[in-house]
Order: structure tokens, then sequence, then C-alpha cells
């Protein structure tokens, strides 16, 4: 991709804020797990993205209060985390990604037991675990003993041990791993419900963009400890703006033709996506058409994804990663081409 | 139907029929009013998902420990919390009914009134030793098996099953987790060791109908051999959950422990037997905790090669070293994965 954005893409967020950090800086001797890292993140719900090695965990125990930063500070909920982590642990509510629940008790007291641990009496504690656990689903499976659960309702206790306090804020790493689709969209469908009907926070850390942009109206993107994005989703996708063709014929002449005129072009076989970064895109790509020979049968701006933007944002880092098409396909046959030889196509 | 009219084969089909059964059998001219019907099905959805906000109060750290200390030890009881399993309070029990054996002998030499009997298991100074200290069958069979049932799993379970995560990402810090499990595997070891020992206490003074001078004389070998009892199960506490700490199952620590008590122990028998020098008791927790006791207690001493403030030091050494061990593996413990 020709095009270079800011390795750091800041958009402005209101200032109702949950999670504030300042030059936040984490390393271990030599290693810079975070640094200096610079969030705001909004009310309502946010997708902490980044791949393996980003910071994500050392971020999320640093903001538990779990581990001192080295240098910078930070807020959460209005509480420091250099100082008041154990207030901040009171007013969040923590999902771990792993499994986090004995096999061997019951969803219900085990739910009521992770109330006690935040210090609720274990007769509210218990009237509580009932609440959520009819909240997220598993209401009617509550006395079964977690060993014989399934991943979803394995996730799903996970989620009211985390809720149980009614927390302000609510940390999931991973929420939708491993889990199949009807029981993904539960998944989904009930953090919502806790972002609009509760109005509570999410801070959701997860690898399936697809999940994010369903819950979340803001991200955060990390990478090697920097902060490489932060804000709305919405706008963050305004810098990958893209006019999408479908071509019948000539298409390598046209991709050729459109790089020569200085437009930039992601090509999936006859299927292409040009950078729309000037006012006369449109007319460009129609005269390169026209010099070509080439049929552009669809012309439609293209709306990006997130995982797009992921994507997009790492390129502008140097960072290679792979989409989830090219993980789901071969890379020939992503490249495949399915216009006639004869018109350009690979025949296939 | 008000214009009924017979209902044969032939007759046209016009869904007039229908109209009626759906509509009512009016003929159109009926009064001009809007009629409600009540909707009952909605979503098709049985389940109604809605968020229950909640305005309590959490209270504060003490809370907090006691549900833990709690958990761990109605678990022992009881189903909803934590899930000891059936061999270790089965072999609990057995090992309590068996300690309380030189109490239930107590009352039989009352009721036989047999001298010759009390002599043998009432309360005296080697008595109140054995009931903590005796190597066989309480050292054997009973106490470091008690000890490696609970401790096997009360660290390592939490590393095996990603619940250190529920802890550490509650306002629970390090210290009080710590803290409140070596305390719980403390008490319930309590229960089996000085719990009889206090019964078998009060058994003679019960049975036999003993004053104020007999308690006041004999109460400071009471409180020795509760002493012992003590350091005892701290012991095996410190090197058991030491153990935990450093393992993801419950199988390697317990037979960790059964490996340090005797395998120390046969060790020191041997080198002692053989070359007649009794040093390496010195790395052997129970002869340690043995010859401290007899010392305390005033019992003839077993080990008089050395004075007895060498095992005192060597314990002290041992459960140093046990707790920094489980100090550090815990404060390494994941939040985030495991």
């Amino acid at each position: 991709m020709g095009r270079r954005i800011s390795p750091v893409l800041v958009v402005p967020m209101e200032n109702d804020l949950i999670i504030q950090t300042k030059a936040l800086t984490k390393s271990y001797g030599p290693h810079m797990a975070l640094e200096d890292l610079n969030l705001s993140i909004p009310r309502g719900a946010t997708g902490l993205l980044g791949q393996n090695g980003a910071g994500k965990s050392t971020f999320l125990k640093t903001i538990l209060g779990l581990i001192q930063a080295t240098s910078g500070e930070g807020t959460v909920l209005g509480y420091d985390i250099k100082t008041q982590g154990v207030e901040i642990r009171q007013r969040i509510g923590y999902m771990p990604e792993y499994d986090a629940l004995n096999p061997g008790m019951d969803a219900i007291h085990q739910v009521r037991y992770s109330g006690e641990l935040l210090g609720m009496n274990p007769v509210v504690a218990m009237s509580r675990a009932h609440e959520a656990l009819q909240f997220v689903g598993i209401g009617e499976q509550r006395y079964r003993d977690i060993g014989s659960f399934s991943t979803g309702m394995k996730q799903a206790t996970k989620l009211a041990c985390a809720i149980i306090h009614d927390p302000a804020l609510v940390i999931a790493d991973e929420p939708s791993n491993g889990l199949d689709m009807k029981t993904r969209e539960f998944m989904i469908s009930t953090l919502n419900t806790m972002v609009n009907d509760g109005q509570r926070s999410v801070l959701m850390a997860s690898h399936l963009m697809d999940d994010v942009e369903r819950v979340c109206e803001n991200i955060v993107l990390l990478h090697k400890g920097r902060l490489a994005a932060q804000g709305k989703i919405e706008d963050l996708k305004a810098i990958d703006r893209e006019i999408e063709i479908h071509v019948w014929g000539g298409a390598t002449p046209l991709e050729q033709r459109m790089k020569d005129s200085g437009l930039t072009v992601r090509r999936e076989g006859r299927v292409m996506r040009i950078a729309h970064t000037q006012e006369d895109t449109t007319r460009l790509i129609l005269q390169a058409a026209s010099e070509v020979g080439a049929q552009i049968r669809q012309m439609h701006e293209y709306e990006a994804s997130l995982e797009d933007l992921f994507l997009t944002i790492m390129d502008n880092l140097g960072y290679t990663v792979k989409s989830s098409e090219d993980l789901l396909r071969g890379k020939s046959e992503a490249r495949r081409v399915d216009a006639p030889e004869s018109l350009g196509g690979s025949g296939a | 139907m008000s214009d009924s009219k017979e209902l044969t084969p032939e007759a046209p089909v016009t869904g007039k029929a229908r109209m009626d059964v759906a509509w009512g059998a009016n003929t159109g001219d009926e009064t001009n009013a809007s009629t409600n019907v009540a909707s009952t099905a909605q979503s098709g959805e049985i389940f109604e998902q809605e968020y229950t906000q909640w305005n309590g109060i959490l209270n504060p750290r003490w809370m907090r420990n006691w549900a833990i200390l709690r958990h761990h030890l109605l678990g022992i009881f009881k189903k909803g919390h934590r899930p000891w399993s059936m061999p270790t309070r089965i072999f609990i029990l057995i090992a309590f009914l068996a300690s309380l054996g030189d109490a239930a002998m107590t009352l039989l030499a009352s009721l036989i009134g047999s001298a010759e009997v009390h002599a043998w298991f009432g309360v005296n100074r080697d008595n109140l030793y054995a009931h903590v200290l005796g190597f066989f069958p309480r050292n054997v069979l009973w106490y470091p098996i008690v000890a490696a049932l609970l401790v096997g799993g009360v660290i390592s379970e939490d590393r095996h099953h990603g619940t250190s995560a529920l802890y550490f990402s509650r306002p629970v810090s390090r210290f009080d987790y710590i803290g409140m499990k070596y305390l719980s595997v403390v008490l319930i070891q309590s229960f089996v060791v000085l719990l009889t020992y206090l019964i078998y206490f009060l058994a003679e003074i019960l049975a036999f109908g003993r004053g104020w001078s007999w308690m006041i004389d004999v109460f400071p070998m009471f409180l020795a051999g509760l002493i012992a009892g003590m350091i005892l199960i701290v012991t095996y506490t410190s090197l058991g959950l030491s153990l935990s700490s450093v393992s993801r199952g419950r199988f390697f620590p317990g037979i960790g422990l059964l490996a340090i008590v005797f395998g120390t122990k046969t060790l020191a028998s041997i080198v002692k037997n053989l070359f007649e020098r009794e040093i390496l008791y010195l790395l052997s927790p129970y002869d340690c905790v043995a010859h401290v006791g007899q010392a305390i207690i005033g019992t003839q001493p077993t080990y008089d090669q050395y004075p007895w403030t060498y095992s005192l030091v060597s314990l002290v050494a041992m459960n140093a070293a046990a707790l920094y061990i489980l100090a550090t593996r815990v404060s390494s413990m994941e939040v985030t994965r495991e």
C-alpha cells in the first residue's frame, strides 16, 4: 500500500472517560512491554486490539493495579492505578480469557463465591448469583457441576462471576473465543444488553474483529507496547475509504493502468479496491477502464470492516498480518480471477 | 350464520365460511367499532434478558478473607464450598476418630476402674507427647497423610483450573490469599490433632473428676503439648503448601510431602544405625519437631547427641525456606493466564 498514515491515530473522544493513562510505561528489564501509552477510553464499549505480544495483558494487569507501572500515570473510574488497585478491582468485573472456574463446583455457588470475594454478604451474593446466571442465559443449569458445562456455558458463568456486583466496567478478555455461532451471538447480544440497557461500560479484548465491531463503538489498538490507534470505529474507518469495482475482462491491464495513474489498488481476483484519497478518483478509474477496454460491472464505495482497518494500520506500521480470508483460503485460490482467459482473467 | 346456506360438495368455494369463522358471522352492517386483539406472542422466546442493577454495599477486607476461610473450611462438611475430594473427607473422619482412641481408653479406664489401663492411656507427660508427636501410629498413619491430602490441591488446583484469576482480579491481595489458604489448612489439621488433644484432656477431667489443683499442675504440660502440635501442623503446612505452589496437580504436592517426611526420617535412621551419628535428623521435619516437642514437654529425649536448639533452628530454617518458595511462587501467579 502506498498510502502512509501516522503510526498513531488518535481521534478525539468525549470527556466522559473511564480509563485514562498518561505516558504509561512498563518495562521488564530491557523489554518495554508498554511504552509511553496515552489512552483515553470513554464510557460505553471499547475494543482492545493487538496481536500477541502487543501488550494487551500487561495493559490489563496495569490498569487492574496488579503490577506497578515503571513510569507514567493512569486512572480507572477515577481511581489511581498505582495506589488504588483495591478500589479499582472492587468496581470492575474481570472476565478472563482462560478457564477460571472450579469444575467440581456448581455454577450458582461458584458465582456466589466470586461475589463473596468482592466483599458481598453471602446471602446477598447468592441472590445476585441467581440474577446474574439468569441474565447470562444459564439460569436453568445453575445447579449443574461446571465440569459438565460446554465452552459456551463456561464463558457465560465467567461473565456472571464478573457482573455479580453490577460493576461500572466489565473487562472481557476474548469473551466469544471458542464459541459456536449460536452461543457467540448470544454472548454478543448479552454484552450489548449490558452496554445499552444496563448503561455499563465494557472493555473487550478480542481477536475476532467482527465481534468487536458488533459490540464496541471505540477501539484501542496496541502494537509492540505502543498505541497504534484509538478512537471511534466509524471515525477511524474514514482513513481507509475505498472504491470497490468488479471488473469483467482486462483486470490485470486495468490494475496496472490505475497504478500508473497514481492510484493505490488492492486486488482480489476481479474485485479491486482503490483508495479514495482524491476528489477525482472515480474519474481516474473510469478513464483507466476506458483506455484498457475493461468492463466495470459494479462500482461502489466500499465500507471497510474493522478487520480491514486493522490490516491497514498494521500495514502502515510495516507489519504483515494475514487476514481472515488469507487464513481461510490458499494464496493461489485467493488470487484466482474467475473471468475467462480471453478477457484477461485466469480462466478458472 | 345470518344467511345460512346448506354446504354441499357442489357449493362454490368462496372462502366466505372461513372468513365467517375468522371475523364473525356478520353481514357487514355491524357497528363500526374497532376491535383490539391482545397479542400473546411477541418474539417467540420464553427467555427475556434483562439486566438488573445492584446498589448494595461491598464489605471490607476482613469479610473477603472470611469468605476464603469459610469456603475452604465448610467444604469439608457440605456442598457448595471448596470441593474437597471424598477420600480426603473420609480420611479426615477416620483420622479424627482414630485420634480419639486415647480419650476413649481413658473413659474405659474410668468405667472399669483399671489403674493399669489408665497408666497406659490416661493423661501423663508421655501420653500428652504421644497424642501429638508419637511416631506410630499417629505420625505414620494419620497426621502426615491428612496434611498431604489437604495441601495436595489447595494452590496447585488454582493454577490448574485458572481460579487464581478469580482471586487476584478481585480486591484480594496475595498476602491474604496465602494467609487464608494457610490458615484453613492449619485449622482443618487442628481439628484432627489439637481438637482431639483437647477432648482427650477433657475426657480425663470428666472421667476421673479432676479438680483445679490437678488442672493447674498438668496445664504446663498440656500447653507444651499444644505448642508441639502447633509446630507440627505449621511445619507440615508450610512444606506442603510450598510444594503445592510449584505444582499444577494434586498428586505431586501430597506425595512430595510424604516423601520429605518419611524419606528424611528413614535416611536419618539408616545413618544413625550404620554410623551411630544422629546429625542427619536435622534434615527430617518430623525428627526436629519431635526433638523440640520432647524438650518442651519434658519427656525422655530420644535424640541426645545434639541440643534441641539445633532442631529448633533447623525447623525455623525449613519453615522459612518453604514460606519463601510459597510467597515467591504465589507472587508470580498470573491473572490474565495461568
